[in-house]
């Protein structure tokens, strides 16, 4: 009985060493090729002037290929040699890798900012077919970034614009808050900013997280009632300031599956350029003609 | 002033105090006192303005028929649709002034025009026709005989049609919201216009008590005219919709026809703006009281047919899945104006009102008719 009992205690010791030996395993390849490629260490440190990018360190044994991160980082600072026009920023979006944990959504809220009921990135979840036979899958939803977006030629007083590398972004100041650009994306991208605080349903005391300001287009706005971005409309901008650091936008940085890829589509050694032209790729509602830089693969 | 006058100026002072309710809450509470949101980012304001614009239309038709084109039927009734069409293009324009998200930078609608939004076109037609209507009330109470008077009458005539289906090309353009891409939108906000400003007037006219019986006749066979276009042309619409059966289409028309409030639909569009009128106009239109009912009705349910083509657009997700994909204040397809926005609707409805009836009361409105 004692015997049993030894034996089993030591199976036991193995199986969990096992174990911790595996987790261990697991965490490391999750976290040694963002601290790899330097990406933790970006999230904070502004950009240096006139420091290069930072060199790549090996991967660790056994990894094979480059780590699409690493190749995205590349792509990224190779697109900000050029001048900006000759860059077309596009998001490819692996629907198969997708398990719609919601990082990129909440990611994205907490980088831009973003007050109760704007989401820049939600994740739609799609129910196909009946039991047997039954799929789910998540899309998420970015600006589609169009080339030729429908909101744009709308808006009244010019306030939002495709700039030369294709991000389509509002000028805060100039939004009268209108809504036409609202109605008028067919993705439903865009939000209205109706002035809604956490606190509001939090006791009514304002949170320190709400007087942080934003880093949206660089502008480090502050949240306040009754100024801007406050009663105007919002959208996805990929992260043009993070773009802008060299820094790839947080969606693509949190997505625990590696299913969103993001970078400069005019170069045709991009991670995004060759995964955009597969057979498998396809836009939503490509039939309007807007040319979404948003592609998906199934 | 008659007992008419001061049973009119109570209602239009009830409401106006009423209101300034719905206004406070909006100066306070900003857009957080409004239902529509991100899914549906315009609601009731929306429609109010876009069916004070089409009243404002439809008003200044009257005068323009009558003095621009000579129509001698029509003009008698030259001051009062002149001033119903500046009162209820003032009424327009505050109700979408207060929908903005910055009603202060409404003046970047001038200063950065964008050549290619119909929007921005629009604030300019607005304050050529406003600044129009303000030229030709002067001159018609100042210098009632002035040479310039004709002229303007029938640049108005035109710019009148031009922005009335310009209003209508507004929503007809949006091609992401299927039941609004049409180009019968336009045509159907001109007749639609037409129709219940003339109607108003008709109403006013008989109600202030000056309707001559040749203005009369002439009124109940036009508004005839326009209500069976407006059935024409909302049956194309539908009836070709639901043909074609393009999903969102058909789905956003559903909801006009059979959804939550089907009744705004068959029992306001249908019963009482088009159904009921026809009747009214066809069979009873010799008598001022039924003539008169047919011109308030179809003027007091031209707000349902707008709240019917805005709204049930806008309720039917862009993408299927949207609705639960991300949840929060104004994340939205349902929608159902708050207490504030109907307050502040009549709020502005009032203070058109009560323009008009200030204006009434300063300015005769009573014409000699033209040689």
């Amino acid at each position: 009985m004692a015997q049993e009992t030894q034996t089993r205690i030591r199976a036991l010791a193995t199986r969990r060493a096992f174990l911790t030996r595996f987790a261990s395993g697991i965490f490391a390849s999750l976290i040694v090729p963002a601290v790899a490629s330097g990406v933790l260490d970006q999230v904070e440190a502004a950009p240096q002037e006139g420091a290069g990018p930072a060199p790549m360190p090996e991967l660790p044994e056994g990894m094979n290929g480059q780590h699409p991160i690493e190749r995205m980082l590349q792509d990224l600072q190779r697109a900000l040699q050029k001048p900006v026009d000759q860059r077309r920023w596009a998001m490819v979006i692996d629907l198969r890798k997708c398990v719609g944990c919601y990082a990129c959504t909440v990611a994205c809220i907490a980088e831009n900012k973003l007050p109760p009921g704007i989401a820049y990135r939600p994740v739609i979840t799609e129910t196909r077919g009946t039991y047997p036979n039954v799929s789910r899958r998540f899309i998420p939803r970015p600006c589609m970034q169009c080339e030729n977006p429908p909101c744009v030629p709308v808006c009244p007083v010019r306030a939002t614009w495709k700039r030369p590398d294709g991000i389509v972004v509002i000028n805060y100041d100039q939004c009268i808050g209108c809504r036409y650009c609202i109605t008028a994306c067919p993705y439903a991208a865009r939000s209205f900013d109706s002035g809604y605080f956490y606190s509001d349903f939090e006791g009514g005391l304002p949170q320190p997280y709400e007087s942080l300001p934003s880093p949206e287009y660089g502008e480090n706005r502050v949240r306040r009632k009754d100024t801007s971005p406050v009663g105007n409309v919002r959208k996805c901008h990929f992260c043009l300031h993070r773009i802008e650091r060299g820094q790839l936008p947080a969606c693509v940085l949190s997505c625990m599956g590696r299913a969103t890829y993001f970078g400069d589509l005019n170069d045709p050694q991009s991670l995004v350029s060759e995964l955009a032209s597969r057979p498998n790729a396809f836009r939503l509602k490509e039939e309007l003609g807007t040319e979404p830089k948003v592609f998906y693969l199934v | 002033m008659n007992r008419t006058e001061k049973i009119l100026w109570g209602i239009a002072l009830v409401g106006f105090l009423a209101g300034i309710a719905g206004l406070i809450q909006r100066f306070t509470g900003g857009h957080t006192v409004a239902a529509y949101g991100t899914y549906v980012p315009w609601g009731l304001w929306v429609a109010v303005y876009t069916t004070l614009v089409g009243i404002s239309i439809g008003s200044f038709l009257i005068a323009a028929l009558g003095e621009g084109a000579r129509i001698r039927a029509l003009q008698p009734l030259t001051r009062i649709a002149l001033l119903t069409a500046f009162a209820a293009l003032a009424g327009g324009l505050l109700a979408i002034w207060l929908d903005l998200g910055h009603p202060l930078r409404f003046w970047k609608l001038f200063l950065s025009t964008n050549p290619t939004s119909i929007m921005g076109w629009m604030a300019w037609f607005y304050t050529a026709y406003g600044i129009l209507l303000l030229v030709l009330i002067y001159l018609q109470w100042a210098r009632p005989t002035s040479p310039l008077l004709r002229l303007l009458f029938g640049l108005g005539l035109a710019l009148a049609v031009i922005f009335g289906g310009a209003e209508g090309a507004l929503f007809g353009v949006v091609s992401a919201q299927a039941l609004w891409e049409s180009a019968l939108v336009p045509i159907r906000f001109l007749i639609e216009g037409a129709a219940s400003g003339m109607a108003l007037v008709l109403f006013l006219a008989i109600l202030l008590g000056y309707l001559e019986p040749e203005s009369g006749r002439f009124l109940r066979w036009t508004l005839l005219g326009l209500l069976l276009t407006v059935a024409v042309l909302e049956w194309s619409e539908y009836s070709t919709t639901i043909y074609a059966g393009i999903p969102t289409k058909v789905e956003s028309l559903r909801v006009v026809l059979f959804g939550p409030f089907w009744w705004v639909f068959w029992i306001f569009q249908i019963g009482l703006g088009l159904v009921a009128p026809i009747i009214l106009l066809a069979f009873l239109g010799e008598r001022k009281v039924w003539l008169g009912t047919a011109g308030g009705l179809i003027a007091f349910t031209s707000l349902s047919a707008k709240l019917n083509l805005v709204i049930p657009a806008l309720v039917v997700p862009e993408l299927e899945g949207l609705r639960m994909a991300f949840t929060g204040p104004g994340l939205s397809f349902d929608y159902f104006p708050t207490l504030s926005e109907w307050l502040l609707a009549v709020w502005v409805v009032s203070v058109a009102a009560l323009i008009f009836l200030a204006a009434y009361r300063l300015l005769p409105a009573e014409q000699a008719r033209h040689a």
